[in-house]
């Protein structure tokens, strides 16, 4: 069985952790102090490049490469820090803001540090009153004990925290939303480019940073990069030649929630599968799985011919799904998929900020189609058509064979497709809100189809047994392109 | 232009308290107008809720005009343009809480308060008659291991059963 390597959540449940006291007994600050006592700035960054570090936001992003493109020149220059968790499913950061905000403030002051930053703000969702108490009253100690504010342990370094409260939109959770939203505007994003990182808030340079991302840099910093790369797996990455190395080292906090006996946050190496996931969380609530969301409700999800995959970076990208920010969602066989389409859909509808047509008309319109499904008012036409697959001579073509039309399931993917297209990766909307209405809505579809159908057919939601409900892998595009990807020390 | 359409009522200002927490937040953005959001949350708090009133003494605080407050207030579930009763329940209602049975929460309250779910544009409709409840479903409150839960006004309520249900409420 994995075990869960705390270091991130490691003092999580010490009492008090929260107060500059007790988290200065636990090395608190001291990594702060060693970056600026034996490291110039650039060195830091340096450091995090070669940490491997991955952003832990949801897009994952390599943390210093995405530092590298700040001008260094143009000041001033901010640090956002991200904590506007409102994916379904995740929930690590509220944990790290209400029970050890000083871990947080550490991780800023190391990367004000490394970027030359002087003010920081701290994007909270409106929802985390708590969270934002603790982080404010820590930001205080932290001023009254000399960390922040102007001259910081008379190094001549100046920075300032500030937290800024949400308000309860989702679309705020991308970063030039984020950005729009600081500025006191509807939380509407932006095109790219220009990039935050060149041009962000009040135009300018801005690095945007995840909680779980800041929270790391203490202890690369303290520990060093080759302890940091231990962890994790280091896969090759074949597009180039010859292969490089493509990092996803150091630990995730997996949120686990749904049918598990233990939800919760565990913290792991990168790189374990999903069923040791699902082991590590106290095992499944109920007699096999049927679905499991690997990285919160805007992923593809797997079936349960999937569940070998290893739940990190490379491989859920390989594997045509995602990390995300790592909120791992598990049904159990009662689950009807249409329905849990239908609650995710709606959650969509109701999330477009409504700048760009294809998502603002597209995600009601999705989620009317999976409603009216769910009523049992699904269309389905009276007539049959070719079907079209893989020939007797091994092309692509008439099978021969003909196939039922659902004209809903049609349209599904259709409209889906149109807001994002799944299979090329195109979007039709400036931001990646439109591939995240899409990758669920297509990716249930196809691989859990017979359930859409029986619904059609039947007139009412059937839930199916597990085996009946999937797609088999050898009909299921989607797991016949996965790659497995080898670890750059095999080669 | 717009400020002369706009009936006014009761005029709105700050008290004291919350005249001091506004002058800390204006300094901390180098534009007045990256104050909305916080500003917004302090009125609505003094206010209950973001009237007339409210949005064009805050338009006149951030220098900017009142169609611009009345853009973000529109945008953010979190600002109503109604009033809402003395608790906001919200009942959170995505995936990792359905499956949990959040639907069995939401009925418990609706018959524990004989009321209905408020829409987004009609918050009467899940107001108490006596005002002193509001419920709402909201989406994702980013506490999926312990759903389903609820929040009432600031505080977050888990792994609900109808019998903590009953306590939450009447405890208030």
């Amino acid at each position: 069985m994995v075990e869960e390597r705390r270091i991130l959540y490691e003092h999580l449940d010490v009492p008090d952790i929260n107060t500059f006291d007790v988290f200065r007994q636990y090395d608190g600050y001291t990594r702060f102090e060693k970056a600026i006592t034996e490291y110039q700035p650039d060195d830091i960054a340096k450091m995090v490049m070669d940490s491997g570090l991955k952003g832990r936001g949801g897009a994952g992003f390599s943390t210093g490469l995405k530092w590298s493109f700040v001008p260094r020149d143009i000041k001033p220059c901010y640090l956002c820090c991200n904590a506007d968790e409102s994916e379904p499913g995740t929930f690590s950061n509220r944990y790290v803001l209400e029970k050890n905000p000083h871990l947080l403030i550490e991780g800023i002051l190391i990367c004000c540090y490394a970027m030359g930053i002087e003010t920081t703000y701290v994007y909270i969702r409106g929802e985390f009153t708590l969270g934002k108490k603790m982080l404010d009253a820590a930001i205080k100690e932290a001023y009254e004990k000399g960390y922040l504010g102007k001259d910081i342990r008379g190094t001549g370094l100046n920075i300032d925290i500030y937290t800024h409260p949400g308000a309860g939109a989702y679309i705020c959770g991308e970063e030039t939303g984020l950005i729009e939203s600081l500025e006191g505007k509807r939380g509407q994003p932006r095109n790219k480019p220009p990039f935050p990182a060149v041009e962000g808030v009040f135009g300018k340079p801005t690095v945007v940073q995840n909680v779980e991302t800041l929270c790391n840099l203490p202890f690369i910093v303290g520990n060093g990069v080759e302890w940091y790369t231990q962890m994790g797996p280091t896969y090759a990455d074949t597009r180039a030649n010859p292969p490089t190395p493509d990092p996803n080292t150091g630990t995730k906090l997996y949120c686990i929630s749904g049918d598990v006996n233990e939800p919760g946050v565990y913290e792991l190496d990168l790189g374990l599968t999903c069923s040791e996931l699902i082991e590590v969380a106290g095992g499944l609530r109920g007699e096999e799985v049927k679905a499991v969301i690997p990285g919160g409700s805007s992923a593809p999800i797997l079936t349960h011919y999937e569940l070998d995959t290893r739940l990190d970076f490379t491989s859920l990208t390989l594997a045509k799904s995602m990390l995300g920010s790592g909120g791992i969602i598990v049904m159990n066989e009662t689950r009807n998929i249409v329905d849990c389409l239908l609650n995710i859909m709606k959650f969509y509808a109701h999330e477009s900020c409504g700048q760009c047509t294809p998502c603002r008309w597209g995600t009601p319109w999705v989620r009317d189609i999976v409603q009216r499904i769910a009523d049992g008012d699904g269309r389905k036409s009276t007539m049959t058509r070719p079907k079209f697959g893989v020939a007797e001579n091994g092309r692509w073509g008439d099978t021969g064979e003909t196939e039922e039309i659902y004209e809903d399931l049609d349209l599904l993917e259709s409209v889906a497709n149109n807001i994002a297209n799944v299979d090329t990766m195109t979007w039709n909307t400036i931001c990646v809100f439109g591939i995240a209405v899409s990758w669920p809505a297509v990716s249930y579809l196809r691989k859990f189809r017979p359930e859409f159908e029986a619904a059609i057919r039947e007139g009412k939601l059937v839930t199916l047994p597990v085996a009946e409900a999937t797609v088999p892998p050898e009909e299921n595009y989607a797991y016949q392109q996965r790659f497995i990807p080898k670890e750059f020390a095999d080669l | 232009m717009s400020d002369e359409l706009i009936q006014i009522e009761t005029p709105f200002a700050f008290n004291e308290e919350n005249q001091r927490e506004f002058d800390a937040l204006i300094g901390r953005y180098p534009v007045k107008e990256a104050a909305m959001l916080p500003t917004l949350h302090l009125a609505q708090r003094q206010a209950g809720y973001i009237t007339p009133a409210v949005m064009k003494y805050v338009a006149e605080q951030l220098e900017v005009s009142v169609m611009k407050v009345k853009d973000v207030v529109t945008f953010y579930p979190m600002f109503f343009e109604e009033p809402v009763g003395e608790y906001v329940i919200r009942v959170c209602h995505t995936l990792p809480c359905a499956l949990r049975d959040c639907k069995g929460v939401l009925d418990h309250l609706k018959t524990k308060l004989d009321t209905d779910v408020a829409a987004e544009t009609n918050l009467a409709k899940g107001t108490t008659p006596d005002g002193k409840f509001t419920l709402m479903k909201v989406e994702c409150l980013a506490s999926c291991d312990v759903a389903p839960v609820i929040m009432v006004n600031d505080d977050l309520h888990k792994n609900l059963t109808p019998e903590k249900i009953d306590e939450i409420i009447d405890n208030l």
